[in-house]
């Protein structure tokens, strides 16, 4: 059986900042969603259920904050869901809200992310808590460190170096320029990225996202749902896939290892699998932009190369070659990215509404020229949980 | 697109000390797997629900997505109670996407305070401070059900009783065995009109289930639990609204259910029920908002022997959570048990004839969300 | 109070009791009386696991033998951390995985004996591939900081 057809016709966000004191979490996540409503033209009487994208409970100091938030989001006496990988977890969500449409039940699902992070004194404390209490929590490990890890991995196996990921920084932040909504915008030198404070060796301070507060949305509806209110301007979703890696880091560091911590081995499989229910056989070619999961520098060279934009280890020299630029043959992270915005619960779902943008050329300043197919990505956990999400104009 | 359920794993409950949480997990996701021929290679679609907080640990799914069998899978993990993974796993089937899903819920009870857990599930400014948790909300629904549904402290009683009593043929149940009724009706108010004997244990455990596609269960030489209605729905955060004792979200999720499955006369048409009797009280409550009966009229179902094992509509023949209670799996252990009873699998504790099944779970505060889901054979 | 908002602190204090499982409590035995590294190995890939754990996620099957594996190997992947977070340790510290001799994946801890302040001097000596060996704490209690690597 052929899963029912669909697509994002609505999509809300709020601008990123530190901190939201004039808001409650449930206010926040109403904000993007009723933006995302108008976006689409409906009202929260329309939608037949709620998927909720809520990522780390403690980072909000609330157990399950979307008990709080379903009826700020039309949930009351509507079917509501929690979806829960850690960072990728709007990716997951939109998965989720495909699933519902797809399965022939539901014909409009709207997908909230909110994020109300900058209430707790340092999320890296809350993020040493994702480890394991018995083996590694002990460790001091946290979310900087587990991708560091990765980076002097990718620096030993493929020659990468501190310049490369500077490099990404560099566009990163010169793209986000161009959004709105981003919350880093300030523009940066290679210099100024090397030269910066050292956080945990080789990342330093601009090799790191910021820690945001914001909500993102997107309204899915079934293809005879938008026929029914003649929405034109669709990014269809044509591609879906996750995939879970080991918990323990230590697993994916052997020599002769062919899951590498280097490598986002998970992500591989996952925009392979996507790939292949989307049809493209070269994502090299067909894809035209991509938004990437990557709260460090080091994170989007393994990235891109895990989506088949080049070969392993080649990701620093195509940076050198302006491939990923906003005028390179495929433009990563227009938007700016997670390096310039990065609010937990709602970061891989602003991923997948960015990515919308372009498919709908509606992404203003930063819009990509002749984008037909865009890819959004997810990533949790220690490098584990991956969401891949190809959009296309076509349905 | 019709999706079966194939196979059911359960550990014991009750408190494991010598079981890290991902080897409980493990047992019965290995247990789900060996019933349902399927080898973990074969499974396309892993779904896992637990409770960070209960836990401990921030992203729970990061150490059980390993011995859920998600290594290397699409797996997803599920914030809202076992049975909602049971929801997700059947969308995903549905979509046709995948043919296969696992499903797996757990949480070690005895490893932690969930009543603390629970409290600080609520808003930091309105409702944490005054002490709302666990039990504490539930206890707000019950009191308004007492009060204007005239329930007698004998008739929570019967209902521990009656649970207590099919736990004995329960082998895997943690609480077994009739405690006497002056101890229930004696025991201390833990918060009223709610007393120790009215609530369940804290139990550690886990439940897994094989879920799969219309083609690919019937491919398999065995009698699959089919799907035949599904319906989930949220009410009200805050407890002690005017109707709370009447539980919105269950009757919404009921109706949901009932239509897709086209049941007519819940009474007559369900042969056996799995529900979440969170307290002995809310038992009664739920059998109102499933239209068992009418509103007040739980009980009479309880003094009539309706809903007893050998009762016209048996409900809890596992001993249910007042027996049971491994958090958030206590709800996916109600479809498994099920599940169980419409394969004709649920051993000493088997219904009779029990063709159509129902299974029913709660999450978030109190009766917050509700789930219903319609077995048949 | 700022302002006109008003902020209302809360604190989360939870106790929880982790039970390492049988596994995980033979392997903390054998360091606290024998000083001694095991880790389990998975009957059909013949990984030797550490941490240890008591079935093998990837062939889906309990693991039994227990295998001794080195207090000596090549360090996988590392970092130093100069940025204070709160409620860990106070930086500088390195943080380490090392695959020890015989074992199949690698296992975290702490790096001791470096002077971390030079960050440069620190990097000739803790990398990639360098050779690190285990030193245990006298007095060990059961958990993963009985132990830590030290340079060779």
């Amino acid at each position: 059986m052929k899963p029912h057809n669909l697509g994002i016709i609505g999509v809300g966000q709020t601008t990123y900042v530190t901190r939201r004191d004039d808001v409650t979490l449930p206010e926040l996540a109403r904000e993007a969603a009723a933006t995302a409503l108008e976006d689409a033209g409906i009202e929260f009487k329309d939608i037949d259920g709620v998927v909720f994208s809520l990522a780390l409970d403690a980072l909000e100091g609330i157990e399950g904050g979307e008990k709080w938030c379903a009826e700020a989001l039309g949930g009351y006496g509507k079917p509501f869901l929690r979806v829960h990988t850690g960072g990728a977890a709007g990716g997951s969500a939109v998965h989720t809200g495909f699933f519902h449409i797809a399965s022939g039940h539901f014909n409009c699902v709207l997908v909230v992310g909110s994020e109300k992070m900058g209430e707790t004194p340092d999320a890296q404390s809350v993020l040493n808590q994702i480890f394991d209490p018995i083996y590694e929590r002990e460790l001091a490990i946290n979310a900087v460190n587990m991708c560091s890890f990765q980076a002097v991995r990718h620096m030993k196996k493929y020659g990468t170096s501190e310049y490369h990921m500077a490099l990404v920084a560099v566009r990163s932040r010169k793209n986000a320029l161009n959004n709105p909504y981003a919350h880093i915008k300030k523009e940066v030198t290679v210099d100024d990225v090397l030269n910066s404070k050292m956080i945990c060796y080789p990342l330093k301070l601009y090799d790191c996202c910021p820690r945001s507060t914001g909500s993102c949305a997107v309204v899915l509806a079934s293809e005879s749902f938008i026929k029914k209110i003649r929405k034109k301007k669709v990014a269809w979703i044509k591609g879906v896939a996750s995939c879970t890696n080991s918990y323990y880091m230590g697993d994916r560091m052997n020599g002769s290892c062919i899951n590498d911590y280097a490598d986002s081995e998970a992500l591989f499989l996952a925009a392979k699998k996507a790939y292949n229910m989307a049809g493209i056989n070269n994502p090299n070619r067909e894809i035209d932009v991509a938004e990437i999961y990557a709260p460090f520098t080091s994170t989007e060279l393994a990235a891109v190369e895990a989506l088949g934009f080049c070969e392993k280890g080649e990701s620093g020299i195509c940076n050198e070659k302006g491939i990923f630029e906003m005028d390179g043959e495929i433009p990563v992270n227009p938007s700016g990215g997670v390096l310039t915005a990065n609010p937990i619960s709602a970061t891989a779902l602003a991923r997948v509404a960015e990515a919308a943008l372009q498919v709908i050329e509606k992404a203003g300043e930063r819009q990509v020229r002749k984008v037909g197919t865009a890819v959004a990505t997810g990533e949790g956990g220690s490098l584990q949980f991956y969401t891949v999400t190809v959009l296309s104009n076509k349905i | 697109m019709k999706v079966a359920i194939i196979g059911v794993g359960q550990t014991s409950y009750g408190e494991h000390k010598k079981k890290s949480i991902d080897e409980l997990v493990f047992e019965s996701t290995q247990k789900a797997l060996y019933d349902s021929g399927l080898q973990r290679d074969e499974i396309e679609s892993v779904v896992t629900t637990g409770s960070d907080g209960l836990d401990g640990r921030a992203i729970s799914n990061m150490i059980t997505a390993g011995s859920s069998g998600a290594y290397l899978k699409d797996e997803v993990k599920v914030s809202d109670g076992g049975i909602y993974g049971l929801v997700m796993g059947y969308l995903r089937v549905a979509s046709g996407l995948f043919d296969n899903s696992l499903i797996v819920s757990w949480t070690k009870s005895t490893e932690s305070s969930p009543e603390l857990v629970s409290n600080m599930a609520y808003d930091p400014f309105f409702l944490r401070d005054c002490g709302f948790n666990s039990v504490t909300s539930l206890a707000i629904e019950a009191s308004a059900y007492v009060n204007i549904a005239k329930v007698k402290e004998n008739d929570a009683a019967d209902v521990v009783l009656k649970n207590r009593r099919n736990a004995t043929r329960n082998h895997l149940s943690h609480l077994s065995g009739s405690p006497s009724k002056r101890a229930i009706i004696s025991s201390n108010f833990v918060s009223y009109p709610i007393r120790k004997g009215h609530l369940p244990p804290k139990s550690d455990g886990a439940c897994a289930l094989v879920m799969a596609s219309e083609k690919k269960a019937k491919s398999l030489d065995k009698y699959p639990a089919w799907i035949l209605g599904l319906g989930w729905s949220r009410g009200e955060y805050e407890a002690g609204g005017g109707d709370s004792n009447k539980l919105f979200s269950l009757g919404k999720s009921s109706k949901m259910a009932y239509k897709m499955a086209k049941i007519k006369n819940p009474v007559d048409e369900i042969d056996v029920a799995e529900v979440s009797d969170i307290t002995a009280y809310h038992e009664m409550m739920i059998y109102e908002a499933l239209g068992f009966c009418g509103y007040g009229e739980g009980k009479e179902l309880i003094n009539d022997g309706v809903t007893k094992f050998g009762g016209k509509l048996p409900v809890n023949p596992s001993g249910g959570i007042l027996s049971s209670n491994p958090i958030f799996a206590s709800s996916l252990v109600r479809v498994a048990e099920a599940a169980l009873q419409v394969m004709g699998h649920a051993g000493k504790r088997q219904v009779n004839n029990a063709e159509v099944a129902l299974a029913h779970g709660f999450t978030a505060m109190s009766t917050q969300g509700s789930c219903v889901v319609i077995l048949g054979n | 109070m700022e302002g006109d908002q008003i902020f209302v602190t809360q604190h989360w204090d939870i106790k929880y009791n982790h039970a390492a499982g049988e596994t995980g409590s033979t392997f903390f035995k054998a360091i606290m009386d024998k000083k001694v590294i095991l880790g389990k190995k998975c009957p059909k890939c013949k990984r030797i696991l550490l941490p240890p754990r008591s079935f093998c996620e990837r062939c889906f099957v309990e693991t039994s033998e227990w295998v001794n594996v080195g207090k000596e190997g090549k360090i996988e992947a590392f970092t130093i951390v100069y940025e204070k977070f709160e409620g860990l340790p106070n930086p500088p510290y390195a943080i380490a995985y090392v695959l020890l001799d015989g074992a199949s994946t690698a296992i975290a801890n702490f790096v001791k004996g470096i002077d971390l302040k030079d960050i440069n001097q620190a990097l000739n000596h803790i990398k990639v591939g360098a050779k690190a060996r285990v030193a245990f704490k006298r007095k060990r209690e059961g958990r993963i900081t009985d132990f830590w690597y030290e340079i060779i």
